[in-house]
């Protein structure tokens, strides 16, 4: 097991040089820029309404048509379905005023470049008018190799005014495995090209013998190429504009806005944190797998602690760095970025600098969320990356639940929360070699809200607005047969809100003698779209694999079939990390991804609810009588209100029926809505824990209200009925627990954890 | 008696028609919608207009020689979800093609800036619920081979569970069928023997394209507006018949020009947001007979800004359609819209002292505050008029006064928390819309490789000439025509008369370099025998003169940007093969910039396309032939005081009757040209000129 002794965080680390060399670099509170580059950092803060209006549009707008241009420029399909790209635009310190709609993790891992880049360029070589950088060290700032960044000063009359940049996921920049994610790495010297930021453009030039290093490395730098140069025009596309506005209305006005737009946010997030109680929210998840062969778990652990007019992030508890596992620093911030922007900022149109200003990020070097080097990180946005950003969600959701307004823009985990990763390569059909990957999970599924149902294969929340290809697009440009691609019942996660459903795509080869596999896929033994408040997990990650199937002679009889067990042949369960995996004729590739986790206690659904998710195919009938405890007609799948009523009151009375502590109830006056499930009332012995329906004690809040609960050790399948046996991938004990109100038997929270777990101290308020 | 060309246009408050005699007269006319029939709102506008002329609906019906028609109807049942109970039929395993959606939410008319708040990002309500869709053995690969063949047993069995189930109409979308529509066909047989009553479509025959979603989302749509779009339509022409016209109805499509009743009737998924594509090939034909062949069009109403192109004379063309966040193939004219209208809400932050208008609509109800019914926030309508640029009592042709002292109360509470005066805060709310629509425009072009330095701005709808003297200037053209200053309100009708009969015919089939003239022209000739049997079969109504235009897209192997190049003919030389190459990569740097092609990767072909085109008796406009710098008497209405952002002074300005301008006038600003629908306004440093058609151009000085 992972050694999980207490390490030091950055914050208890004074005397370590965070520099993005071995340690990550984390700006400090000062940035030490050389006094050879001159700043602009004048401007006025008396700019009219109407104005500031106009010139933010303009401003937005900007940013729009950089991330449009590197699309058109590109083609590619990472850029066009994936939309693995992000542009930003920057002040001349490096404070966000705008990212864009695209990757959304990417923004986390913009501004610390540039400030790596003011630090340690400004002197030597400089940085000029017409100068570009172009970088992706994870140490540095990227997440993972591939997505490389081409950062672009603007100046204004010999002074550095404002930074745009952007961010391209490249298809290929070396490693052992094609197409650069490299599952089996043991460190970075196994991973593609690394590099610090280089001044790849100089006086609007490319420098051929920068750009022949970085491209000499990519298994296709054609392409490469190609999308350098649709990083490059959007850069001067988004330059030259904002230099039109300057002479327009002057650099002072251009400034003034842009640091209006973060003080504007600014005040807005602090207003929003004015409204939430001091305290601290933690989450408890689980990566699995860090190197082929390997059958551990290890333990991510997020915590947000609200004090004041600030936030601060941790990942303490989280497992050491291991195998091909691993993010650095910039990944994980990026990541619980993208949670804090969709919770908190939504409404500020990706203007994060104001929010920035009050959180701080204090993770723990050496865990896998925050990696030394050389660790290898080309898999991090799939994996350690995901596995940072889901649970934020919930401890965002459980510190903002209190404020009524803030708890409508609550969201549950949702699908693929850990990215099923299926890398193919082989001859294609016209005897080509091609590499690419699975795209299709992306289709995910968004999780439930605290006001209604997830949204099936809504897609990933951090890319909102990415689309998967056609089948039609995939067959053509691959030499495979997809038999199916459909949304699965029960895959969402139940609760009063249900999560959205997520998809099983099969496939089998066509036109090709063997398809070369390489898979990375956590989340397949435990769930990773976990629910919150009550709500149960979606479904895990499944990939099945079935060899020799019947499918040959069965088309040959004229028949198709939509599900595997028709098909006959022998099924493998897929290991969690491996590589050249050979799939032949009549043999069947398989992936389910993980669904939306649910929201509240599954026995509060309306029953009507239930039986539309019958008869919609969201649900099935067995499930709805097992899960949700809802009795349908056969005949008509109307709800029999009668059975319904006492399946339901029959479950509650059985989950209590032993408990033999006392049941107390509170009546004094309500303090706090904690959860869905909790509220605080003032007590004779101080403020305590209550049930939010039965008001029964559930323990003073210096102390963890789940002591107070009943608690249930349960199997996963009883979470989601789509759930294996996590005995084929894992050696470690998962199980779903429950912590059941002793007053009324309804659910409080539930935990996806190892049996040997201490209850997750999930609230801690300070009141 | 003169003969007339007759063109009507239903909106959502008003149906519009234009009367042009061949004589060049022009009689418009307005009559209030019927949503519940909308076809009294056609006859009644009709007979609006018959009657300014002196006649009754009879005979202005027998004196016709071509009625053309734009229709709302199948938007409306989308939108109002009326549509049919519609089954789909589809391949197996492949039945959840329309929920997921290609794993989007659906974009349209979003707020891309909030597009990360899910809790308000849901997907479209399915058109066609899961029990409704049934999947059935049949499969064909991407080189249209048959893996599987058509399974008919459960075919049968399909239909009859869903005729079971009460389905009104089916759709038919296999994979790959647009590579080999056999299977689709012989459904469509099976069907027709066992329900011959039920509307069916197919996808092969609607929109034989590339890709399962979108064509899938076309046909079920198709269906789903089929009964009714079909029921009305025949109706309508059958009241035309009957009142003595004597030619097919032609009806306005997506694609920038009409099909007959009968065509729109199997395929009225062609007339889906059809209306404001007559307004760009209006500006399409006027252009013609101006001489302009780049235009950017402009219509702006009470919700809707909509932005369209005309290059080289042509109307830009998209194969995309959306509707309520459903993505559809559909060869159409392409219009970008944003919400911001007269109607869009000002939104004020008064913590920060910010100031946002749009993207929400105080749409027709209740409206702006100034129509008095109910509306309580301010809109860019309200500033207009506290600025002075409208008139209160000359607002839609005077069937309707404006509220202007409650305009002036909401205007004056914004500007209090703003702290700003009352005039200054108007000026910079209409600003604010002005600027958003001036990026739109650049989004239209620049953001697609195309310089609006190039083009001459078409400004119509009711609130387009108000406001075109800003946004024009502002996305960088040089020029704005007011077309046809009475009609520019009605202008889509006008189009609708104006619009050639258009039929779109495409195969796709992707294929890799080498490239071979044999097989391109067997595809072209393919296409050709398509549209020449359309025509045989509609004879009659297609006296014209035919053309047909053909195309390949193509694109780099590897990337999904596609550039359509033209071609001489159907029957392709090896030399034309050979220089499709160099057009390409000069198309290619044209839109994507300078560099942007890649020379060493493989090109692929993947659309052939033909446009067939019948000419249409056409509008005669009336042109003066002497110009008068002297502008007649009576033009002068009088003055009003006027808000001039750029002077930033109230100015007492000159108010004109734009209607009575003539050929040679010319108009400094700052002035007002009123026309009885819509509302000129000319700012200090513009210049109005009156062309010999009549038209109004506005330059910068």
């Amino acid at each position: 097991m992972n050694n999980l002794q207490r390490m030091p965080k950055v914050s208890e680390l004074p005397d370590v040089s965070f520099d993005g060399v071995n340690e990550p670099y984390i700006p400090g509170e000062t940035l030490n820029i050389s006094p050879k580059l001159k700043l602009h950092s004048k401007w006025s803060d008396d700019i009219d309404p109407i104005s500031y209006e106009v010139i933010r549009h303009n401003l937005w707008n900007i940013n729009e048509e950089h991330g449009a241009t590197i699309q058109r420029i590109s083609g590619s399909p990472v850029a066009i379905y994936a939309f693995d790209l992000n542009p930003s635009i920057l002040t001349e310190d490096a404070e966000f005023v705008f990212f864009g709609p695209y990757m959304q993790y990417m923004s986390g891992v913009t501004d610390v470049q540039v400030k790596w880049l003011l630090e340690n360029r400004s002197d030597n070589p400089g940085i000029e008018d017409g100068d570009m950088f172009l970088a992706n060290d994870p140490w540095v700032g990227a997440a993972h190799q591939m997505d490389v960044m081409l950062i672009c000063p603007v100046f204004w009359e010999g002074e550095l005014f404002c930074w745009v940049t952007n961010c391209l996921h490249q298809h290929d920049i070396g490693g052992i495995t094609p197409a650069s994610f490299c599952p089996s790495a043991e460190s970075t010297f196994d991973e593609g090209i690394l590099i610090p930021p280089i001044k790849i453009i100089e006086n609007n030039e490319i420098r051929r013998d920068i750009e022949e290093l970085y491209l000499r490395s990519s298994r296709s730098p054609e392409i490469v190429a190609l999308d350098f140069r649709a990083q490059m025009a959007g850069n001067m596309a988004a330059k030259e504009r904002i230099l039109a506005l300057i002479k327009r209305y002057g650099p002072e006005t251009i400034k003034g806005v842009m640091k209006k737009i973060i003080s504007t946010a600014e005040v807005d997030f602090l207003e929003k944190l004015s409204k939430i109680p001091d305290g601290e929210w933690r989450e408890r998840s689980y990566v699995e797998c860090c190197r082929p062969g390997d059958r551990q778990v290890y333990p991510a652990h997020i915590l947000v602690r609200k004090k004041g007019n600030h936030l601060t992030f941790e990942n303490e508890g989280t497992a050491l760095q291991d195998g091909a596992m691993n993010a650095t620093y910039a990944g994980w911030r990026g990541s619980v970025m993208v949670a804090i922007n969709q919770i908190l900022c939504w409404e500020q149109s990706f203007a994060m600098g104001g929010a920035l200003r009050h959180i701080t990020f204090d993770p723990t070097p050496g865990t896998f969320t925050c990696a030394r080097f050389p660790a290898s990180v080309s898999t991090a946005p799939v994996q350690a990356m995901e596995i940072a950003l889901y649970p934020t969600y919930n401890v965002l959701a459980k510190m903002v639940y209190s404020d009524p307004e803030m708890r409508k823009d609550i969201m549950c985990t949702g699908g693929s929360s850990q990215f099923p990763t299926v890398f193919f390569n082989g001859l294609d059909q016209r005897g080509d070699r091609y590499a690419m990957g699975l795209i299709d999970p992306l289709a995910g599924a968004i999780g439930a809200f605290s006001n209604g149902d997830g949204i099936s294969t809504g897609g990933q929340a951090r890319t909102p607005i990415c689309k998967i290809p056609n089948i039609e697009h995939t067959e053509q440009l691959y030499p495979l047969l997809i038999l199916y691609r459909r949304e699965i019942a029960d895959s969402g996660g139940a609760g009063k809100y249900r999560g959205g459903l997520s998809a099983e795509v099969a496939f089998m080869p066509h036109n090709t003698e063997e398809i070369l596999h390489n898979t990375v896929s956590s989340g397949s033994a435990l769930p990773t779209s976990i629910g919150m408040m009550g709500g149960y997990p979606g479904v895990t990650n499944i990939i099945t694999f079935s060899k020799d199937t019947d499918v040959l002679t069965r088309m040959d009889e004229g028949l198709l079939f939509d599900d595997l067990e028709a098909l006959g042949g022998e099924t493998i369960a897929v290991p969690l990390r491996q590589e050249n995996f050979s799939q032949k004729a009549a043999d069947i590739f398989s992936v389910t991804w993980s669904g939306g986790g649910g929201y509240g206690e599954p026995l509060e659904r309306e029953p009507s609810r239930v039986a539309e998710d019958v008869r919609a195919y969201s649900v099935t009938r067995e499930a709805a009588h097992t899960v949700y405890g809802v009795v349908l007609d056969r005949e008509t799948g109307d709800v029999n209100v009668a059975l319904t009523k006492s399946l339901r009151e029959d479950r509650r009375h059985k989950r209590i029926q032993s408990y033999e502590g006392d049941v107390k109830t509170l009546e004094g006056e309500l303090i706090l809505e904690v959860t869905q499930n909790i509220n605080v009332r003032q007590g004779d012995a101080g403020k305590h824990y209550c049930c939010s329906r039965c008001s029964a004690d559930l323990g003073a809040i210096s102390g963890n209200y789940k002591e107070a609960c009943i608690s249930e050790n349960l199997p996963l399948s009883v979470s989601n009925p789509l759930i294996g046996d996590p005995d084929r991938f894992v050696d470690a004990d998962p199980l779903f627990r429950q912590f059941i109100c002793p007053g009324c038997g309804f659910i409080v929270e539930t935990e996806i954890c190892l049996r040997d777990d201490p209850f997750l101290d999930d609230i801690r308020l300070q009141l | 008696m003169t003969s007339y060309l007759i063109g009507v246009d239903i909106g959502g408050t008003f149906t519009d028609c234009v009367i042009v005699g061949d004589d060049g007269q022009i009689t418009t006319a307005k009559a209030p919608s019927t949503p519940e029939d909308y076809s009294r709102g056609v006859l009644n506008s009709m007979s609006v207009a018959a009657d300014q002329l002196g006649y009754s609906l009879e005979e202005i019906c027998r004196s016709t020689r071509l009625l053309t028609h734009g229709t709302t109807i199948g938007t409306n049942a989308v939108i109002q979800k009326r549509g049919a109970k519609v089954g789909i039929i589809t391949t197996k395993g492949h039945n959840d093609v329309i929920h997921i959606m290609r794993g989007s939410r659906g974009l349209t008319g979003r707020d891309i800036s909030k597009i990360i708040h899910f809790p308000e990002s849901s997907k479209p309500t399915p058109l066609v619920p899961k029990s409704l869709i049934e999947g059935i053995s049949e499969r064909v690969d991407y080189r249209g081979d048959v893996v599987v063949p058509l399974h008919e047993g459960e075919t049968r069995e399909a239909i009859k569970s869903l005729l079971d189930k009460g389905v009104e109409a089916i759709a038919i979308c296999f994979l790959w069928s647009f590579k080999r529509p056999e299977h689709e066909l012989r459904v469509k047989e099976i069907l027709a023997e066992m329900a011959p009553d039920v509307f069916v479509t197919c996808s092969s025959d609607l929109v034989p394209r590339w890709g399962e979603y979108e064509r899938l989302t076309a046909t079920a749509l198709n269906a789903y507006i089929g009964p009714l779009t079909a029921g009305y339509l025949l109706r309508l022409d059958q009241k035309f018949k009957d009142l003595g016209y004597a030619y097919p109805l032609q009806v306005v499509q997506c694609g920038g020009g009409t099909i007959s009743v009968e065509r729109a009737v199997q395929a009225p998924l062609l007339t889906l947001d059809s209306g404001p594509v007559a307004g760009v090939t209006g500006s399409k034909y006027l252009g013609q007979i101006m001489g302009y062949s780049n235009i950017i069009t402009t219509d702006m109403g009470g919700t809707s800004f909509d932005v369209g192109l005309v290059i080289d004379g042509e109307p830009a063309a998209s194969s995309l359609g959306l509707v309520n966040q459903y993505e559809y193939f559909l060869p159409n004219v392409d219009i970008q819209a944003i919400g911001a209208g007269g109607g869009s809400l000002v939104e004020i932050d008064e913590k920060n002292g910010l100031i946002k208008v749009g993207p929400q609509s105080a749409g027709a109800q209740p409206g702006p505050v100034c129509y008095g019914r109910g509306g309580t926030q301010a809109t860019v309508t309200d500033a207009a008029l506290v600025l002075g640029y409208i008139s209160p009592d000359k607002f839609a042709s005077g069937t309707m006064k404006l509220a202007k002292d409650q305009a002036e109360k909401v205007i004056y509470d914004v500007a209090a928390s703003l702290d700003m005066t009352p005039l200054a805060c108007a000026a910079g709310i209409v600003r604010i819309a002005e600027f958003q629509m001036a990026d739109l425009i650049r989004k239209a072009t620049v953001q697609r490789g195309i310089d609006p330095r190039d083009f001459v701005v078409f400004a119509f709808g009711g609130a387009g000439p108000m406001h075109a003297g800003v946004y024009a200037f502002e996305a960088g053209a040089k020029k704005v025509v007011v077309p046809q200053t009475k009609m520019a309100s009605t202008w889509c009708a006008f189009g609708a008369g104006a619009a050639d009969i258009l039929h779109v015919y495409e195969i796709v089939d992707i294929i890799a370099e080498p490239f071979g003239a044999s097989q391109f022209s067997q595809h072209l000739a393919s296409l050709e025998a398509q549209a020449d049997a359309q025509f045989d079969y509609e004879q009659g109504s297609t006296a014209g003169k035919i053309s047909y235009r053909y195309s390949i897209s193509l694109r780099h192997k590897g990337q999904i940007n596609e550039v359509e190049i033209f071609l001489p003919g159907a029957h392709l030389t090896e030399g034309d093969i050979a220089k499709l190459k160099g057009e390409f990569y000069d198309r290619y740097e044209q839109l994507y910039g300078l560099g942007s092609y890649y020379s060493k990767a493989k090109l692929e072909a993947v659309t052939f396309r033909l446009r067939a085109v019948v000419e249409t008796p056409k509008p005669q406009l009336v042109q003066s032939l002497t110009a008068t710098g002297e502008i007649p008497d009576g033009v002068l209405l009088g003055s009003r005081s006027v808000y001039w952002d750029g002077l930033g002074q109230s100015v007492d300005t000159p108010v004109y009757d734009a209607e009575l301008l003539v050929y040679g006038n010319a108009i400094v600003g700052p002035a007002i040209l009123e026309t009885v629908d819509t509302t000129i306004v000319l700012h200090p440093e513009r210049r109005a000129f009156v062309d010999h058609f009549g038209n109004v151009e506005i330059t910068q000085i």
